[in-house]
């Protein structure tokens, strides 16, 4: 019995912390006490040093000075003072009458808007709730189909998740080992494609079934020329001027300059341009621009602002994530404040709120690493390796394997939970595969995606079911009898978003180019091209890096021989 | 059990009053932050006392509030199966997990964690890097963090006995009645949405 005990420690603790979490205490606490158990009776039973769990305090004191995680609660912040700045209504409202006479018009709105929002932070549950409040009234005024109408807003929530700055990539980038910014320029163009694949999701129902997706009449666009046309001639023209000068000047610029940095500097020019033309317009009042192009504009401002003031600095190597967090809360209080839409009991809730979120996280990564610990010390991760990488078809096998186990665990537990737990674990056996971390961390923040998606417990599903109309109810404008959205409804308007987050993951794998990793392969760039990358990146992370990894060697000395031991296995065979 | 309840008060209103003050770190530490951003580039004037305090204060925000967190019932269950049982089940349930996951952890993590502190107090250790600030107030945060935790599991665990017993109502429930969310909303709806309404309306006549 002792022997079949200790021959099949690893399996017996991996299962045990099913029923351990499943018990329905807290994760943190569960994954402890998971981890404490099966560390005493290891020492009990002898597989398990007794001084190995003496460093336990070394490693949360690694975590406490984890410089990546301090990103968690500054884009937290920010997203919390963000949703109450009516930066997410105003665009809504905005380009809501820009696209709704269009068939599917509003849909398209709800998209870019999320993904528009997404760029800026990371919260889901703001751009959910504005959608929901704002948005799915005028859809259902006109008559959506509820279905599509929850989907969309839920999906497009959801798009916070992928597009940097993420919550998700951070904690991945922890896990991983890999640098935030990395990871942040991978996730960059699946996000984009991924919001590509929505909107043609939308385009594909407005052919075959355009009664869902009806185009808003007319009258409801209430931002209009004094002589009742729709200015959309002007705001077309200062578009292709804005995008003209931006092209201009991207190939202006030296052929040397790294791709991202082109993108981001040429979109300031072009978006700088039309600002500057909407102020002189405003100011002079020539009546040069329509009032649409003026408010697009005005309304486009502050989110450009803040994701340059963000992402920008990041990608251009001026501040590391954690600074871009800052910044970036430091920016929405600013504009908050310029607003006049915040008061101190609104800042102490969005502290209050951030504290929270900041503790459970981090303590479902202590947590985690006591389990981890333990499981160490129990040879789990050997076991867990054998188990992967002894699947027929090798690395494809192996993803294949990953992503099913991920996306079926995501039912059931959230992002923070599948990232502390399951990552530590197959992380190591991917990288032995020979596959690249960065890009497999950003296949794996498209699959949790859908853990915000997936019915019944979708964060997204329930922050939707939480604003939708409960009720039948009349509405205000057309004084039509409107009938409330039903669970069922929202959650199979979900259900095609899930079967597109699967596809984007199946694309990820057949196209492992669309995530652009930090080390450059493509033998089409020019070495001088990959030199003034590489220095950026180094330029970005050299400080934070440093300052980890020598912390990291010094409190972690079992972590570093871990690794030392895996390094020493990789090069026997 | 009347005196077990006001004790239980009485350490519900130590973690209330921690909350509300240690959640001054998380703007202080934004904005400390950002200004180290932006004077590194501007003025190209740094010290590695301001990159570490903001650890400090992240360090700080999270294992003082431990306590509150787990008072506000924000640190996350799995209730998939938890989810199906009656309350007084559910009630057990956390009843054995304060006991038998919360107490043992949190005393197992202060007895492994003190003479580590005590140690970085005599010695009086310091970053090692350049300009770095001491080390042991920050060390001291971790079995502070989880004697906050494990005093405001006792007050929980009463809570728990004090409700199979009928005295209280449920104790499980979030306190505060509203998440940030819900709130949010109903500012929304407040403001934003019927204004907005009343723009339309006033548009179509």
């Amino acid at each position: 019995m002792t022997e079949f005990l200790i021959a099949n420690m690893a399996p017996i603790m991996f299962v045990s912390l099913i029923i351990f979490l499943m018990f329905g205490y807290a994760v943190t606490f569960s994954l402890a006490a998971c981890g404490l158990f099966f560390g005493f009776v290891g020492v009990e039973l002898g597989v398990i040093q007794a001084s190995f769990l003496q460093s336990l305090p070394l490693r949360m004191f690694g975590i406490m000075q984890n410089d990546t995680l301090l990103a968690i609660p500054f884009f937290t912040f920010m997203g919390l003072i963000l949703e109450r700045s009516g930066m997410a209504e105003d665009l809504l409202d905005t380009i809501g009458q820009l696209f709704g006479p269009i068939r599917g018009g509003l849909a398209y709105a709800v998209i870019f808007v999320g993904a528009m929002l997404a760029a800026t932070t990371g919260v889901v549950a703001a751009s959910v709730i504005s959608m929901g409040l704002i948005s799915l009234p005028i859809m259902l005024r006109y008559g959506y189909d509820r279905r599509i109408a929850g989907g969309v807003i839920a999906a497009s929530g959801t798009l916070a998740q992928i597009i940097p700055p993420s919550l998700v990539l951070i904690v991945l980038a922890d896990q991983l080992g890999k640098s935030v910014g990395d990871l942040y320029k991978g996730a960059f163009i699946p996000g984009f494609v991924l919001t590509g694949l929505y909107v043609g999701y939308i385009v594909l129902i407005s052919f075959i079934r355009p009664q869902w997706v009806p185009a808003l009449p007319l009258e409801a666009r209430t931002i209009k020329e004094s002589d009742g046309s729709s200015g959309l001639r002007s705001l077309s023209i200062l578009t292709v001027i804005s995008v003209a000068m931006s092209v201009a000047f991207a190939k202006w610029l030296p052929d040397t300059t790294p791709t991202d940095e082109t993108i981001v500097v040429s979109m300031c020019v072009g978006v700088g341009f039309a600002f500057f033309a909407a102020i002189v317009n405003k100011a002079t009042k020539m009546g040069l621009l329509s009032n649409m192009a003026e408010r697009v504009t005005f309304v486009l401002i502050p989110p450009l602002a803040l994701i340059f003031l963000v992402l920008g600095t990041i990608f251009l190597g001026i501040a590391t994530p954690t600074e871009g967090g800052a910044m970036g809360a430091v920016g929405a209080l600013v504009m908050a404040l310029a607003r006049n839409r915040i008061d101190m009991k609104l800042i102490r809730q969005a502290m209050d709120s951030t504290m929270k979120l900041s503790c459970f996280v981090l303590f479902i990564l202590i947590g985690a690493t006591v389990f981890s610990l333990a499981f160490q010390g129990v040879d789990g991760p050997i076991w867990v390796e054998h188990l992967l990488s002894g699947l027929p078809g090798g690395q494809m096998g192996f993803l294949i394997v990953v992503n099913i186990l991920v996306f079926v665990l995501a039912f059931f537990l959230d992002f923070f939970e599948l990232a502390f737990i399951i990552i530590p674990l197959i992380g190591p056996v991917a990288e032995k595969l020979g596959i690249d971390l960065v890009w497999f961390g950003v296949l794996l923040a498209v699959n949790m995606q859908t853990s915000f998606m997936h019915p019944p417990f979708g964060f997204a599903l329930f922050y939707l079911r939480s604003v939708a109309p409960a009720e039948d109810y009349i509405d205000k404008v057309t004084k039509q009898p409107v009938k409330k959205i039903t669970i069922e409804q929202i959650y199979w308007g979900a259900v095609p978003f899930v079967i597109i987050q699967i596809i984007m993951v199946a694309l990820i794998i057949a196209f492992p180019g669309l995530v652009s990793s930090g080390q450059s392969k493509e033998p089409t760039v020019d070495a001088e091209a990959v030199l003034m990358q590489m220095r950026a990146d180094t330029a970005t992370d050299a400080a934070a890096e440093a300052a980890q990894t020598s912390d990291a060697d010094q409190v972690d000395p079992v972590k570093a021989l871990m690794e030392s031991m895996k390094e020493d296995q990789g090069k026997k065979p | 059990m009347d005196f077990l309840l006001s004790l239980s008060k009485r350490i519900d209103q130590l973690s209330e009053w921690i909350g509300k003050w240690v959640a001054w770190l998380v703007l202080a530490s934004v904005l400390v932050s950002a200004a180290n951003a932006i004077s590194r580039k501007a003025f190209n004037l740094s010290s590695n006392a301001f990159l570490e305090i903001q650890w400090y204060m992240f360090a700080a925000v999270f294992m003082l509030a431990a306590g509150y967190t787990l008072m506000r019932q924000e640190h996350v269950k799995i209730d998939v199966v938890s989810g199906r049982f009656s309350k007084r089940t559910q009630i057990w349930i956390d009843i054995a997990g304060i006991c038998f996951f919360l107490f043992p952890f949190v005393i197992y993590i202060i007895k492994l964690a003190m003479p580590l502190v005590i140690n970085a107090y005599v010695t009086q250790e310091m970053s090692s890097n350049a300009g770095g600030l001491i080390r042991w107030p920050v060390f001291a945060m971790l079995p502070l963090g989880m004697l906050f935790l494990g005093i405001q599991g006792i007050s929980e665990l009463i809570k728990r006995f004090a409700f199979l017993q009928g005295m209280i109502p449920d104790p499980s429930k979030k306190q505060g009645a509203k998440t940030p969310e819900e709130e949010f909303a109903e500012f929304l709806l407040q403001k934003e949405v019927a204004a907005r309404e009343a723009a339309q309306i006033g548009a179509q006549k």
